[in-house]
């Protein structure tokens, strides 16, 4: 039997499965995905989106407003994300606490956590001869108005960009290794300390017994079955709520399912009358830093993408659309991501399939438009002749479903990460985040990996 | 089974991508250009019941009058600026993203015919990224 068993290969069971395994412990990593790696990486947009991600490209909320993205295969959602690397601040910290009665979400208590895991990657804070023109656009502007904005901080190691790479590829996979995705950071290097890996295997549900935990999947459709001392959960909100309602946890733990947020993005589009490339080099490097923005509850980053995805947030058809998308070289863009309220659900119909219900809120609509006013003022006040004001929303940030707090009656997991009631059976990733930080999620959720192995390890 | 679009889908695709991506200025239209061989691998890993609907309700369209795709093409359209969360009106959000996902995957991209002899749409809008492996 396996000390540990984690389930799910993203930024918590990534993270998780290094630590324990650095410490000594015989893991087994469960994924449900493919394993790729730098050279198998998919080489373009079209492929990228239909093999990597969940729902064959994009899944949806109930009313098929707000698609979701999140990735299928060894690294999970790391292995797309752009790998901005924050660390929570004393708001983000001090509403987790009000929430959840967790009274280790605190400054000094996730310090090491955080010091361990930015040790084990390589950090890039963004300079001004970094820049893209899009950022150019961005900072200037923000400038102008009086807004405060910072350069980012990404997990990168050689990104190449003095060579003409453009990190833009990277959105399907970094074929350098040098973002540092789950993969790098940590799945790659506890493979060489002796971590057991299996894929494509798709976990259904797990059952407690006095010495362990038993688990059952499939691989390729044929039933599939581990037992392990110590069973984690990392599937992600989504992977690891569907894991908990079809063990059949919803009738014991109410909470389970609720408190879903996801920092719902809008992004909009200037267009300037010279090529501001917004796809080329290191395509993000800004965002804001507005105190007032925090306390209204938005952020603004620069951002952009690949055709296909920018094609699909053009809502007009025909001719139109096709005139947008000739201007493509000359879009500026910036998104605001919401500090959204936890009042969404996740749950699974009786054909297995995940049913989210994602309806925002007065407060977020408020929050929403404050951003999208602030990005307005922005795109006009760097000169865009036309702004062109986006319908589609969608979240990256999947949080919550199985939220951490110290009432089994409002909460899934105690603050040992322990299911509660439970002996063996543990969940850390960004399930049990108790409410929307406003804050990128991804650095915090491998330093909770951080924390549970220590514990685990004692 | 892999997950697939028949014939009389695709049809039915190209002719709802003409509608949306029309021969318009130097740009061509959708199914001119269309990568129709690749259909099935933008889809492979999409839920089997939802690409098999989607499959029927393409086969269907393939034979409808002009004006009904006309009119299911601007519900599609507008249905992003719709309140409503009625059945419809879902309905239409759906199909207004995975439509439009398939019709840009095979134009915006690679994924086009290889003997299509224009410029294509990826040159038209001038794109170019590089890719610098080790
Ligand atoms: C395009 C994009 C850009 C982003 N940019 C940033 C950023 O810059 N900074 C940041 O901090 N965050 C960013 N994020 C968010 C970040 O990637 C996620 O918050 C983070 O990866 C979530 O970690 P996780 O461990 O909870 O889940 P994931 O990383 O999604 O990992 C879950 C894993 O579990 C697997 N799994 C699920 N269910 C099962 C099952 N039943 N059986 C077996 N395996 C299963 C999945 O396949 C997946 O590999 C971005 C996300 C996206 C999509």
């Amino acid at each position: 039997m396996y000390d540990f068993i984690v389930i799910g290969s993203g930024a918590g069971g990534g993270s998780l499965s290094y630590y324990l395994t650095k410490g000594g412990a015989k893991v087994l990593l469960l994924e449900a995905g493919k394993f790729y790696r730098k050279d198998t990486f998919p080489r373009t947009e079209a492929e990228g989106s239909a093999q990597l991600y969940w729902g064959g490209g994009i899944e949806f909320d109930k009313d098929a407003r707000m698609g979701f993205l999140r990735t299928k295969l060894v690294g999970g959602s790391s292995i797309v994300y752009q790998c901005l690397m924050d660390r929570f601040d004393d708001i983000a910290l001090h509403d987790w606490k009000a929430e959840s009665g967790v009274n280790w979400f605190t400054q000094e208590d996730m310090a090491p956590h955080y010091e361990q895991v930015e040790s084990d990657m390589a950090l890039h804070t963004f300079k001004e001869d970094e820049r893209t023109r899009n950022g150019q656009l961005f900072a200037n502007a923000c400038d102008k108005l009086g807004y405060k904005w910072s350069y980012l901080r990404r997990g990168q190691s050689d990104c190449a960009p003095e060579k003409g790479n453009d990190c833009t590829t990277c959105l399907a996979g970094c074929h350098r290794d040098s973002k540092q995705s789950a993969l790098v950071a940590f799945v790659q290097k506890a493979e060489k300390l002796g971590l057991e890996i299996q894929t494509e295997i798709e976990i259904d549900r797990v059952e407690s017994h006095a010495n362990g935990v038993k688990i059952f999947g499939k691989k390729h459709k044929n039933a599939v079955t581990f037992e392990g001392k110590k069973v984690i959960l990392c599937g992600g909100a989504f992977g690891s709520t569907k894991m908990m309602l079809q063990s059949g946890f919803k009738s014991k733990l109410p909470a389970l399912g609720k408190h879903f947020s996801s920092h719902p993005q809008f992004m909009w589009f200037g267009f300037q009358k010279e090529i501001v490339d917004a796809h080329k080099g290191m395509f993000q490097s800004v965002a804001s830093k507005d105190p007032n923005f925090r306390k209204e509850g938005f952020k603004l980053e620069n951002v952009f993408s690949l055709p296909i995805s920018i094609a699909m947030l053009f809502t007009a058809y025909g001719a139109q659309h096709q005139q947008y998308m000739k201007k493509y070289r000359h879009m500026q863009c910036i998104e605001v991501a919401v500090r959204d309220e936890n009042t969404g659900t996740i749950q699974v119909d009786n054909k297995g399939k995940l049913v989210v219900t994602k309806r925002l809120t007065d407060q977020d609509n408020a929050r929403k438009e404050r951003g999208l006013d602030a990005i307005k003022k922005i795109l006009v006040a760097s000169g865009a002749e036309e702004v062109y004001e986006s319908q589609m929303y969608f979240g990256l940030h999947l949080m919550g479903g199985c939220v951490m707090g110290v009432d089994g009656g409002k909460s899934v997991v105690d603050p040992e990460f322990r299911v509660h009631g439970e002996k063996n059976l543990y969940i850390v990733d960004s399930s049990i985040y108790p409410n929307a930080p406003g804050i990128n999620p991804g650095l915090t959720i491998k330093s909770l990996g951080n924390r549970l192995a220590n514990q685990l390890l004692k | 089974m892999a997950n697939h679009l028949s014939k009389n889908a695709q049809k039915g695709l190209g002719r709802l991508g003409d509608l949306i991506l029309p021969a318009s200025g130097e740009f061509p239209k959708y199914s001119d250009v269309a990568g129709f061989q690749y259909l099935d691998e933008m889809v492979e890993n999409a839920p089997e019941d939802d690409i098999s609907s989607l499959s029927l309700v393409l086969s269907i369209l393939a034979f409808m009058p002009g004006f009904i795709l006309q009119w299911i093409v601007s519900k599609m359209e507008k249905s992003q600026y719709d309140p409503s969360n009625g059945i419809l009106a879902v309905t239409f959000r759906q199909l207004n993203v995975g439509i439009r996902g398939l019709l840009y995957s095979t134009y915006y991209s690679e994924k086009i015919n290889p003997n299509y002899k224009g410029k294509t749409p990826e040159q038209l809008i001038d794109f170019e990224v590089k890719r610098v492996a080790d």
